[in-house]
């Protein structure tokens, strides 16, 4: 078991070390360096001033030089400033990190709550399946921006029952109203792997003959369904879950734009667009980073939890 | 069923928008403006400022929420005339403020002076002072401080503080704008001087602008910062130490909501009370909220100086010749598009030169929808009409021109459709390839790797000399680091001269003269296809009164003391 | 039941993609050429289901954007189905330390956050690394090539553990040692195993391509106008969708549809 965690965590580190490489490239592919954009928009800047600002962000060093140069700095544990924000990139990424594990943290509670739930009603009333089916392929079909959209026209703008957007001003139990439109949003576009997974492993269960057997010593339905029959279908939810994180943090984009909540994905795009080199590929490394312990740890939980993968 | 849902949703929309309003702004607990009776105006805007410090990267998010918070010298007003904000009165060579005098080496050169409004403070009570702006100007005269424009600071070169309110720069040249200081501001020197003298490199990151925005100390005019929601808005309190006008709301609130669709709808869900014309929605969406919900919402649109149009590369043989651009402008119905796609808000533009500055030429050439004329045109510049309707060159060359713009934009990618379909019907073929804002500006026009015609636009402050982007000169070129933003690589000698002689000309009357000439010359040789001016679209609650937008850069917001409840 | 209903919905899309020049012909306008004169009309019997904001017929384009939107659907799902069963098998078959470095990429992959990436793609100047810029029918190729490259990881991971599963069956072994070449035993023993499972990835391939090509729209990144998308049809209608809602119902619809098909077609295969 600690041979094995140490080996991941040396793949991990590899990977990180390698990614940070190709997506500097990548970025520094991209046209158009911070200078150039800022001339276009200040008709003011003359052919000096281009050189002066190109030098105090040294970027009249060559790619590779400034790769080194920021590997090393962030080796040493120096962050460095946002360009964009002229800000400590830390004191830009942990707010928004935090907004953003707040949301998917939310939001994949939800969808698994509601998806375990409807893999249960199907697997319990078989009569039911096809409906619960139809939810969760259309839940999983409708482009997430547009959902987002019909959901603030209806509740926001219609009803006016919860608020279209944006962060709450007074905290505490307001921030909830705040968060319920994204990351509903967000966790019906995910619940139905939760529901298909559910469903098959409750469905098989209940035909185990142990279950037969819970049922003849006269336990009620409800309980033989949540004691006996959901714990089988943990280690496949933890497996969906697990894989979600990262498209998690795509999805996030969307919602945080369509509901002007600040994150990391909203953060990676606006570094990416404004050239901030430095910010963005920080935060998009962090959020690779988190996937993949999120994802080592649920690889461990799941040992845990199954003996059959203990010896493996 | 469409026609169901379509109802449907129109239905709904409308009673949110009516009789329902009270109610929803009620039940929304982020629409305190009924609740607080006003004390808090909330403004929504599509951009975040990425920055508060006044000299570091023009952004319009910035400059709009600095309108609140600090005042500039002197300023275009809406009337598009030079006044004081922070000064007594404007320095002229008449009043003698403004003093020609030679320089010490022996150019023309002038001495101006500036004098404080009486009184004016920071947000901690600090007297706004002369030393203020001899930082300021020290700061930028640094170069290694990283503020972006140095031309001021490389005219001014000297500064003298004559007493605590008062100061005087001296110039070595000579405009027109004499008067105006520009991006030169007072700098709170009591809180920053120190943190720029230990490290002027990296001041920019350790400006209390940036490290600490909501000390009062560094602001002078009617709000102060009170807060920061990175990436979502920024709130504003009532600055105690301000000696103007008092403002009418305790408190104002600007919200960053970048999707449109989005921002109209915490509109109409009563979390916000206006819409920044400034950075607001697209004119076609304004106009459609303005049918809908007539009752809350005044909209206000304001033609400006953002001249759309298109620029043509003239390095590109086929577009080097006047007569093809000639029949470019005639076969384009600009008159309809501003009618059918904008509700004739925008005037049509007949040169670089808006029609509401002073000295626009009402005589100018103009060129009107002509089908059969830009055909004429093209017979005579050999492009024949071939039977795909698709004209040729003697050389069996098509006539085709790629038509850019800024990716997800959409209306300036409606606009190109229509562009594309009228100059079909004309024999020119139109082949549409957009990039990403950052592509296109950053790279593809800044280093002049386009080909055909690109619509975008220019905004500008009142009489601004259009030097950069006409200028010989001004031809971005890799020896010059692609600066300069004549993209089209226009080159005209009579033209340069008159952008030598107008800003250097004080004389009224004869810079009219030359302005004049100027777009004469614009208007035939069609540097570029004039389109028109954009207006913004300023959605405010009906019970708002007394913003003034302005139309070009300066922002309304510095004038927020003279908005009141109705 | 699943198959059949998913099936059909798919060939139904297919048939209204294909019957586009038939009904353009029938209708009699040009869904490409705006008319400024029938801005936002409601449905009628000359537009079924209305004009967008720039007139044009909102049926026509909606064909129109079906061939666009499948096509990108389906040439991304082959491309990275064909990738990622290669990478799958090679690594399944070669095993060591090629099989390791290949799962490590896909892990990574999987954990890089796709979209800001993408976006990093599709903003990238193909012009520095050789490939054309911008040519119209390029905006489809630069699509599938970045879905592409996200897309191959989840196959990959499929065949690579069904190839596996065979890989080491008594039948393989009986083959290898009746000397059979190892290139008919990939093709005869281990690819129809395979085949099952890919299936499945692929439909769902074409289903999440769809998707993306709606999201990167939505970005302002998708296919450029006047090409019709159901994407770019969607993310135009969107400014206007409290005044024009049918603008960006249908298309949001007919996305709807498509990954609704593709999924059920998924499903059915799996059973």
């Amino acid at each position: 078991m600690i041979r094995l965690l140490g080996a991941r965590l040396v793949q991990i580190a590899v990977t990180m070390a390698v990614l940070s490489f190709a997506m500097f490239l990548l970025i520094g592919l991209m046209p158009g360096d911070p200078i150039d954009l800022a001339i276009a928009g200040d008709p003011r800047l003359t052919a000096e001033d281009a050189a002066r600002l190109r030098a105090l962000h040294g970027l009249d060093q060559p790619l590779l030089a400034r790769y080194a140069a920021w590997a090393g700095a962030l080796l040493e544990g120096r962050f460095g400033h946002s360009r964009l924000f002229a800000q400590p990139v830390a004191d830009i990424i942990l707010p928004a990190l935090g907004s953003t594990l707040v949301l998917l943290g939310a939001a994949l509670a939800v969808a698994a709550t509601l998806g375990i739930g409807l893999g249960l009603l199907a697997a319990a009333r078989p009569r039911l399946a096809p409906l619960v089916d139809a939810i969760a392929i259309l839940g999983q079909s409708a482009p997430s921006f547009w959902l987002g959209i019909l959901l603030i026209i209806l509740f926001a703008v219609t009803l006016g029952w919860l608020p279209a957007g944006g962060t709450s001003e007074t905290g505490g139990l307001d921030r909830l109203r705040f968060l319920l439109l994204p990351v509903v949003t967000l966790a019906i576009a995910n619940l139905a792997a939760y529901a298909r997974h559910s469903a098959s492993a409750v469905g098989l269960a209940l035909r185990e003959p142990w279950v037969t057997a819970a049922r003849a010593r006269g336990n009620a339905e409800a309980r033989v369904l949540l004691r006996h029959a959901l714990p089988n279908a943990a280690v496949p939810i933890l497996q969906v879950a697990a894989l979600d994180a990262g498209a998690l943090v795509g999805g996030a984009l969307i919602t945080e734009t369509l509901f002007a909540r600040p994150g990391m994905g909203k953060l990676i795009y606006d570094a990416v667009m404004g050239n901030d080199t430095n910010l963005a590929l920080i935060a998009l490394l962090l959020v690779a980073l988190v996937t993949m312990l999120a994802t080592l740890a649920a690889d461990l939980a799941q040992r845990a939890l199954d003996p059959r993968l203990r010896d493996a | 069923m469409g026609w169901k849902i379509r109802r449907g949703l129109a239905e709904v929309v409308n009673v949110a928008a009516c009789s329902r309003s009270l109610v929803i702004v009620g039940m929304v607990a982020a629409a305190p403006a009924l609740a607080q009776q006003r004390e808090q105006l909330t403004i929504g805007i599509t951009q975040y400022p990425a920055t508060l410090h006044p000299n570091i990267e023009s952004m319009a998010a910035k400059s709009y929420v600095l309108g609140f918070t600090r005042r500039p010298l002197t300023v275009y007003d809406q009337d598009w005339r030079l006044t004081c904000l922070g000064c007594e009165t404007l320095p002229s060579l008449e009043n003698g403020l403004a003093e020609r005098e030679t320089t010490p080496d022996g150019k023309d050169g002038i001495r101006v002076t500036w004098r404080l409004r009486e009184d004016w403070r920071w947000g901690d009570g600090t007297p706004v002072s002369a030393e203020d702006l001899l930082f300021a100007w020290r700061a930028g005269r640094d170069f290694s401080t990283g503020f972006g424009g140095s031309e001021f600071y490389r005219t001014a070169y000297e500064a003298i503080v004559v007493d605590p309110r008062t100061i005087t720069l001296r110039f070595d040249r000579v405009t027109f704008e004499y008067a105006s200081a520009g991006d030169w501001q007072p700098l709170p020197a009591h809180i920053e001087r120190s943190r720029w003298e230990q490290e002027p490199r990296s001041y920019r990151t350790r400006s209390a602008y940036e490290t600490e925005p909501t000390n009062p100390g560094l602001w002078n005019g009617p709000y102060r910062v009170a807060s920061v929601q990175p990436g979502a808005g920024i709130t504003l309190e009532r600055n105690d130490a301000w000696n103007g006008p008092a403002p009418a709301f305790r408190r104002i609130a600007v919200r960053t909501v970048e999707n449109t669709a989005a921002l109209e709808a915490q509109l109409l869900a009563g979390q916000l009370d206006m819409i920044a014309g400034e950075l607001g929605l697209p004119l076609d969406q304004a106009a459609a909220l303005e049918r809908r919900a007539r009752n809350r919402f005044r909209v206000h649109y304001k033609p400006g100086l953002i001249y759309e149009h298109l620029d043509v590369n003239h390095d590109t043989p086929m577009l080097a010749d006047r007569r093809l651009r000639q029949a470019l402008i005639l076969s384009l119905d600009r008159a309809q598009i501003v009618q059918r796609l904008f509700g004739g808000r925008q005037p049509v533009a007949h040169t670089n030169v808006n029609p509401l500055d002073w000295v626009h030429d009402n005589d100018v050439r103009q060129w009107p929808f002509d089908l059969a004329r830009a055909g004429a045109v093209l017979d005579e510049a050999g492009w024949r009409m071939a039977p795909d309707g698709i004209r040729r060159n003697e050389a069996g060359e098509r006539l085709t021109i790629e038509l850019m713009t800024t990716a997800g934009n959409r209306s300036r990618e409606a606009v190109q459709q229509v562009v594309q379909g009228m100059w079909r019907q004309a024999g020119i073929e139109a082949r549409i390839r957009n990039e990403p804002p950052r592509v296109l500006f950053g790279e593809t026009l800044s280093k002049r790797r386009f080909t055909g015609a690109v619509m975008f636009a220019w905004i500008s402050a009142p009489e601004s000399v259009p030097r950069t982007t006409l200028h010989s000169d001004e031809i971005p070129r890799p020896e010059r680091n692609w600066s300069g933003q004549n993209y089209t690589g226009f080159r005209n000698a009579e033209v340069d001269a008159l952008l030598q002689a107008i800003p250097i000309e004080l004389d009224r009357e004869k810079r009219r003269a030359l302005w004049h000439r100027l777009q004469a010359i614009y208007a035939e040789e069609l540097p570029a296809i004039p389109l028109w001016f954009r207006a913004d679209a300023h959605v405010w609650p009906t019970w708002l009164d007394g913003v003034r937008p302005t139309g070009h850069l300066a922002p309304s917001s510095l004038w927020a003391e003279e908005w009141r409840v109705r | 039941m699943r198959l059949a209903l998913g099936v059909a919905l798919l060939l139904l899309l297919a048939l209204a993609a294909l019957g586009a020049p038939l009904v353009e012909s029938w209708l009699g306008h040009d869904p490409f050429a705006p008319d400024l004169f029938k801005r936002h009309e409601p449905a009628s019997a000359e537009h079924p289901l209305g004009t967008d904001d720039l007139g044009r017929d909102l049926l026509l384009r909606l064909l129109h954007g079906a061939r666009i939107s499948l096509a990108v659907g389906l040439v991304t799902a082959l491309a990275a189905t064909t990738l990622g069963t290669l990478i799958g098998l090679l690594a399944a078959w070669r095993g060591g330390a090629l099989d390791a470095a290949l799962m490590r990429l896909a892990d990574g992959m999987l954990a890089l956050p796709a979209l800001p990436v993408l976006v990093v793609l599709a903003a990238a100047d193909t012009g520095r690394i050789g490939l054309p810029r911008g040519e119209p029918a390029s905006d489809i190729i630069r699509i599938v090539a970045i879905l592409t490259v996200f897309g191959w990881v989840g196959v990959a991971r499929l065949a690579r553990a069904a190839a596996l599963s065979v890989l080491a069956r008594d039948y393989v072994r009986a083959a290898r040692a009746l000397g059979a070449s190892e290139a008919r035993v990939l093709l005869r023993h281990v690819l129809p195993n395979v085949a099952g499972p890919v299936a499945v990835a692929t439909a769902l391939a074409v289903a999440g391509a769809i998707l993306a090509e709606s999201t990167l729209s939505f970005l302002g990144l998708g296919i450029a106008p006047p090409a019709a998308s159901w994407g770019n049809m969607l993310a135009n209608a969107q400014d206007l969708v409290f005044s024009a809602p049918w603008a960006a119902v249908w298309p949001g619809l007919a996305i709807l549809l498509a990954v609704a098909g593709c999924t059920l077609v998924a499903d059915g295969i799996r059973r």
